[in-house]
């Protein structure tokens, strides 16, 4: 593991345990910090343990009859460990579930209108709105069609959108590659770093698609079987011949949902 | 057949399904923010009735004042049990909702039963029983007056749930954890619906008050209110409309041709019929939602 250099991170996990139902230990004593205005990938395969950390830090593992049983969780300096979600979502973090979760009644208009923080105004979210559809003009076109008929691609889209209108200033995603074509992938991932960019929006992405992660990340995390592994920069975790080997493949393009077995046998787990 | 005596069999049917649409919006206030069917409906009517009936006999108080005030009690009460019981089952199987909810009629039909007694109290609206004659056509004033408030609480439904509160709870009833993933306070909107599906309630057991008493009874409303949201399809106040007038037509037409050849009871048949079939033949109702099949 290597070094940081930076001011006070605007979010930092210190070993943090979770156990679901007070007795399966689904995450064991895992460290993150997200520095402001990065993006930062948190890589890792099948019941590693992403999910579960991204909720441990969005507190709705209280909804799956998780808790965090040991380590604390620091937004902007603040403990917010036991906070309720609906607080930390005031606090500016929003987490894009798996899933693509998108309120399918609703028109994607009234799924932005749904996530309005309380006391925003008509006018503000309006203003919201019409940025989000400047980033995701495909959105704009369908914004009065039931959400459930949206593409996988659109419906992506329309979940980050969602999360937008909270204002967040701390974004996790939790894999929003899963099944698209890689030119969606390309595409937004490439909307995820330009609102990076202009916003200064931290962003927290959970890829199982390591290669199209690594793209734009600038550090990144691997999960296994509940523990921080590895963690570097971007170009540190490339070159690495683990990383290499388990997680880009061979080929162009292979993310590791292909294989993901050989991750099974890897010998940083012991 | 007498073409006057059909249209007036179908116009007080009409009349009175339009009252069975007045409970079965509160069945669907709660049905589209939590997927459950509120089988404690009944029991809220009935409380909401004895309740006015108590502030306005034994308190004193002039209807105009006793009926709001009831409305606020049973808001509140709705929010209550929200809070007390259901806030634990947040994320449990249906069924246990489903059981939870019938529990708390039992309970309600108890607590009526330990404070009023089972003697029937009558609600005095001050409603004429002379009836209206439109024509030849005999229609009953108090059916008149809650077909209206049916009416006008479903237009008010319709805007609600196109305001921000109203879409949040729409967004609460599709999917409860992307709803607190972007803040959306799941608690609190299901307790509205159920302080909402309470006012309902006091309207539905004001206007059933005063046509057949205040007693146990009201609470076996249920048996009919379900049948109309379940035929209008469940989460769609338009549907508990049209469903209402519907079974209300069917029941009371129907009832008039069969009653004569099976002797009696055919209402009880028909409201049967209606709900069985709707249930194998089109589960969604008229106006139901559908599950949206992914590509
Ligand atoms: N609600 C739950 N109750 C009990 N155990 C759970 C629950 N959710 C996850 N787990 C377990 O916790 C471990 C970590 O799961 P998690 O979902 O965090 O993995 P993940 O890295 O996100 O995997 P994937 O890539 O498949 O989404 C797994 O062993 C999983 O079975
Ligand atoms: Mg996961």
């Amino acid at each position: 593991m290597q070094e940081k250099v930076e001011v006070q991170p605007i979010l930092s996990m210190n070993s943090v345990e979770v156990l679901y139902d007070n007795v399966m230990m689904a995450i064991k004593g895992v460290s993150v910090q997200v520095p402001k205005g990065e993006m930062i990938a948190l890589l890792g395969s099948n019941g590693a343990g992403k999910s579960t950390t991204l909720k441990a830090i969005s507190g709705l593992l209280k909804a799956e009859r998780g808790r965090v049983s040991r380590g604390e969780i620091k937004f902007e300096g603040t403990d917010i460990t036991g906070m309720l979600a609906q607080n930390r979502v005031e606090m500016g973090i929003c987490h894009v579930i798996e899933g693509r979760r998108v309120f399918e009644h609703l028109t994607p208009d009234e799924n932005l209108t749904a996530a309005a923080p309380k006391g925003m105004s008509r006018s503000v979210l309006n203003a919201e709105k019409e940025k989000i559809y400047n980033y995701f003009p495909r959105l704009a076109e369908r914004r009065n069609s039931l959400a459930g008929y949206l593409s996988g691609g659109e419906q992506q889209m329309l979940a980050i959108g969602r999360a937008l209108v909270t204002q967040p200033s701390l974004l996790m995603l939790d894999e929003p590659s899963l099944g698209l074509a890689p030119f969606l992938v390309a595409e937004i991932f490439g909307i995820l770093q330009k609102i990076n960019q202009e916003e200064g929006m931290s962003v927290l992405l959970v890829e199982q698609n390591a290669l199209a992660a690594l793209e734009i990340v600038s550090e990144g995390y691997l999960i296994e079987n509940g523990r921080v592994v590895m963690n570097g920069t971007a170009e540190a975790l490339k070159s690495n011949s683990d990383i290499q080997e388990f997680y880009l493949g061979g080929g162009e393009g292979t993310d590791f949902h292909n294989v993901k077995h050989y991750s099974r046998r890897k010998r940083w787990l012991s | 057949m007498d073409l006057v005596f059909l249209a007036e069999l179908a116009i007080n049917g009409a009349l009175t399904g339009l009252l069975y649409s007045l409970f079965a919006i509160g069945l669907v206030l709660i049905y589209k923010a939590s997927s459950v069917p509120n089988l404690a409906q009944g029991g809220l009517t009935m409380v909401g009735a004895y309740v006015v009936v108590a502030l306005a006999s034994d308190v004193g108080l002039p209807l105009w004042l006793a009926i709001p005030l009831g409305a606020v009690f049973m808001f509140a009460l709705g929010f209550g049990i929200e809070r007390v019981a259901l806030r634990r089952l947040a994320g449990r199987p249906v069924v246990m909702i489903l059981m939870l909810t019938l529990g708390l009629d039992i309970f309600l039909r108890g607590v009526t039963l330990a404070i009023w007694g089972g003697t029937s109290r009558s609600m005095d609206l001050g409603v004429s029983y002379e009836p209206l004659f439109l024509g030849d056509i005999f229609i009953s004033r108090i059916h008149l007056v809650g077909a209206g408030v049916a009416i006008g609480l479903f237009v008010a439904f319709m805007i609600f749930f196109r305001s921000r509160s109203g879409i949040k709870l729409r967004a609460i009833a599709d999917d409860y954890m992307a709803s607190w993933s972007v803040g959306i306070s799941v608690e609190r909107g299901v307790g509205l619906s159920w302080a909402l599906a309470s006012v309902v309630a006091v309207a539905a057991g004001v206007i059933w008050g005063e046509i057949q008493g205040v007693d146990q009874a009201l609470s076996l409303l249920l048996l009919k209110g379900l049948t109309v949201a379940v035929l209008g399809g469940l989460d769609s106040i338009l549907g508990a409309v049209v469903a209402g007038i519907i079974l209300g037509i069917i029941e009371n037409v129907g009832s008039d041709f069969l009653d004569p050849l099976v002797g009696g009871g055919s209402r009880e048949l028909i409201v049967a019929a209606v709900l069985i079939l709707t249930v194998m033949i089109r589960p969604h109702g008229l106006f139901g939602r559908h599950d949206i099949e992914r590509v």
